[in-house]
């Protein structure tokens, strides 16, 4: 080997020792790709955190053994908008209710006797008035019912009066709103007054303790009492606090829950029975699957009880007989009436 | 020669020990290059951004960043720039999964924009430190999903939950996403948060400066600030930002809420395959236009449209749009699931 090839040799091979020793550590000390760290993640494995979706059994029984009684059901209409096929749905719209929601009830009804009538709205009735005199249509299906059942909130101040007169007259009447009501048309006040009941806007939640969703609360009733019997707890989804100012029996949410519009716990009722009238505030707790939660199938057989025990005989009281009230004496012809002013002669 | 006169004058072994210093001193000078090339100082830190809808564009995107990112010797921490109000849950978990990884290995700052919530929350939760600006919105830890209802039985499928589970079932199914959901933040931020579970669960939405004092955030700071404290953490006395942008190509989906549900459109003129429903979102409805709003702000250009039909004579195509345009529940144009409206 010549000289020059030597000394090229020397040069070359120390360049490559040191370089590739530089790149050797380089490579060695390199963090490279690591394998993947192992997190734990315990809070995906728990297995607290899988909610039962078990449906659950519903039962619905009537202890009354009363004579048959007809119970009419106004399960609303579709914001008066259109007539509403009462053979595929009892009602649509905000305030409406289809025949599957009440339907527990219903069958519970039919399977001890009872007769149910189901009232359909008319959605032009707004615009068409009854002439004075005669009943609404409301007023004419009250007239034959014993008790009434109502998911409707809004009502013609004259149907307002035949239901006023109805619950006077010893029927009894269920009123189920929800908290939606509230935010349709003018609302139910004329209706809640003639029954002397109240709603408060807002629904009730439970964030601690609930059936599945914060807005499907738990309720317990506070006294004994026979709309109560046997229940020790129900669900509302998404229910309005309601109240009267005589109570023969409540049902309250259990701690925890609180108001949405004051965001402050509450204990106000979420159903009231009053003398002739249940109001609650929730309109789907009768529904098939809310019938198999807890004790809402207890609830619903005793509300059926409530409806068909009544006082009312709808063949003599009012609102059908309230032209003519037997109670009271009938003025002998040519007698002036209470104004003083003789009547007028109709035309012709 | 007076060159080969010097060499001469040393013998060979001199000689070679001349090359051999030379050598060196050559080599001395590419050594910082070659240790650098396969042991690069990490003197990076990377802004991934998390911004639009969460969906699984998104992730794709922000699981390739940090995936790269963890393998990247020169990046020794990571941003997160955030500016999202969330989407869809898996996506949302995915995101969460691989920031989780990342700030197992390096310093990981979430720097929110304008609002982090619902999904966009979840995914920066691993992070070292939440930043955010005063007015930043951040929380909404939650799902969002229409009530369950009942349909009319679907003849046909295999099965009865093909078409359509039980009521109580689905509840169930949404209280478990939405309790996944909230589990998960309370394991990341739960000594944090100044507040019980049950509130957290609340999902309710806080201001940047309510947000540092109740623990859904840790510093008021802006997104240069973020970056400077995960390069100090990451021990670089000098560093570079790279910036690594996120999402679909072709435009993030918008999302809109129609009285039944939420959706996503991925078109400003959708066709049916534009529009995806999403049942089961993690998502602040804050953020999320209604149609209704969007129709009418669209107003005049339905109109110039109507006008333009007008002028070419096509009847019928006008009063379909006129109509389309009078009917504003916007439920028409999507496959409904019922939504229940909080009063």
């Amino acid at each position: 080997m010549s000289r020059a090839m030597t000394l090229a040799v020397a040069f070359v091979a120390t360049i490559a020792l040191i370089l590739g020793g530089a790149a050797g550590i380089g490579y060695l000390t390199a963090d490279g790709a690591d394998s993947p760290p192992d997190l734990e993640n315990d809070h995906y494995l728990d297995e607290e955190l899988i909610s039962d979706g078990t449906p659950g059994e519903a039962d619905v029984t009537m202890s009354s053994t009363g004579p048959a009684q007809t119970v009419l059901i106004d399960a609303g209409a579709a914001d008066g908008a259109m007539p509403v096929d009462p053979l595929a749905l009892l009602g649509l719209g905000a305030d409406g209710a289809a025949d599957r929601d009440v339907r527990p009830l219903v069958n519970a009804l039919i399977e001890n006797g009872h007769e149910v009538r189901i009232h359909t709205p008319d959605p032009d009735a707004a615009q068409r008035p009854p002439a004075d005199g005669e009943p609404t249509a409301l007023g004419a299906d009250l007239a034959e019912a014993d008790a009434f059942v109502t998911f409707r909130t809004e009502y013609a101040e004259e149907e307002v009066e035949d239901i006023e007169v109805f619950v006077e007259n010893d029927g009894h009447v269920l009123l189920a709103s929800d908290a939606s009501a509230e935010f349709d048309g003018p609302g139910a006040a004329s209706l809640d007054s003639a029954l002397g009941v109240t709603t408060h806007p807002g629904y009730v939640y439970n964030m601690e303790e609930h059936d599945l969703n914060y807005q499907r609360v738990y309720a317990e009733p506070d006294i004994d009492s026979p709309i109560t019997r046997d229940v020790d707890r129900v669900v509302f989804q998404s229910a309005t606090p309601v109240g009267a100012s005589t109570t023969q029996g409540t049902l309250r949410p259990i701690d925890g829950s609180q108001l949405s519009t004051t965001r402050e716990s509450t204990e106000e009722p979420l159903l009231v029975h009053q003398g002739n009238v249940v109001i609650a505030g929730d309109s789907a707790f009768m529904s098939p699957e809310n019938a198999q939660r807890v004790d809402n199938d207890v609830l619903i057989g005793n509300l059926a009880d409530f409806l068909v025990e009544n006082d009312r005989d709808a063949g003599t009281q009012p609102p059908e007989g309230d032209a003519d009230p037997p109670s009271e004496p009938v003025p002998p012809e040519g007698e002036l009436p209470d104004d003083g002013l003789p009547e007028e002669e109709p035309p012709g | 020669m007076p060159a080969k006169k010097y060499i001469e004058a040393f013998s060979m072994r001199q000689q070679v020990a001349i090359v051999v210093v030379a050598a060196a001193v050559v080599a001395g000078l590419f050594v910082p290059a070659v240790y650098g090339t396969t042991n690069e100082p990490a003197d990076t830190v990377a802004v991934v951004e998390v911004e639009g809808p969460v969906n699984a564009a998104l992730a794709d995107d922000v699981e390739t960043e940090l995936t790269e990112v963890r393998n990247n010797d020169s990046v020794g921490a990571v941003v997160l720039k955030i500016d999202t109000s969330g989407g869809q849950p898996v996506a949302s978990e995915r995101m969460y999964k691989s920031v989780q990884r990342t700030s197992d290995e390096m310093p990981v700052i979430a720097s929110v924009q304008d609002i982090s919530a619902s999904g966009g929350y979840y995914a920066m939760a691993p992070a070292d430190d939440i930043y955010v600006l005063p007015t930043s919105t951040v929380g909404s830890i939650g799902l969002n999903a229409p009530a369950p209802s009942s349909s009319p039985p679907a003849e046909g499928p295999s099965g009865p939950d093909k078409t359509g589970s039980n009521e109580i079932e689905q509840w169930a199914q949404q209280q478990t996403l939405a309790d996944t959901f909230v589990d998960a933040m309370m394991a990341e931020r739960g000594d944090e948060f100044e507040m019980s579970r049950e509130e957290v669960a609340h999902a309710d939405v806080y201001l940047g400066t309510e947000a540092i004092h109740n623990g859904f955030a840790d510093e008021i700071g802006s997104l240069d600030e973020a970056v400077h404290e995960a390069a100090e953490r990451a021990n670089m006395r000098t560093y570079e930002v790279d910036t690594r942008e996120t999402g679909m190509d072709g435009g993030l989906p918008i999302l809109i809420q129609t009285d039944d549900e939420l959706v996503a459109v991925y078109s400003n003129d959708p066709g049916y395959a534009d529009i995806e429903p999403m049942p089961f979102a993690y998502v602040y409805d804050g953020a999320v236009p209604h149609i209704d709003t969007i129709e009418r702000f669209a107003a005049d250009d339905v109109e110039a449209a109507v006008d333009a039909t007008d002028a070419t004579g096509g009847e019928d195509a006008t009063d379909d749009e006129a109509n389309g345009t009078e009917e504003s529940d916007g439920t028409d144009d999507v496959p409904s699931l019922s939504r229940e409206v909080s009063p």
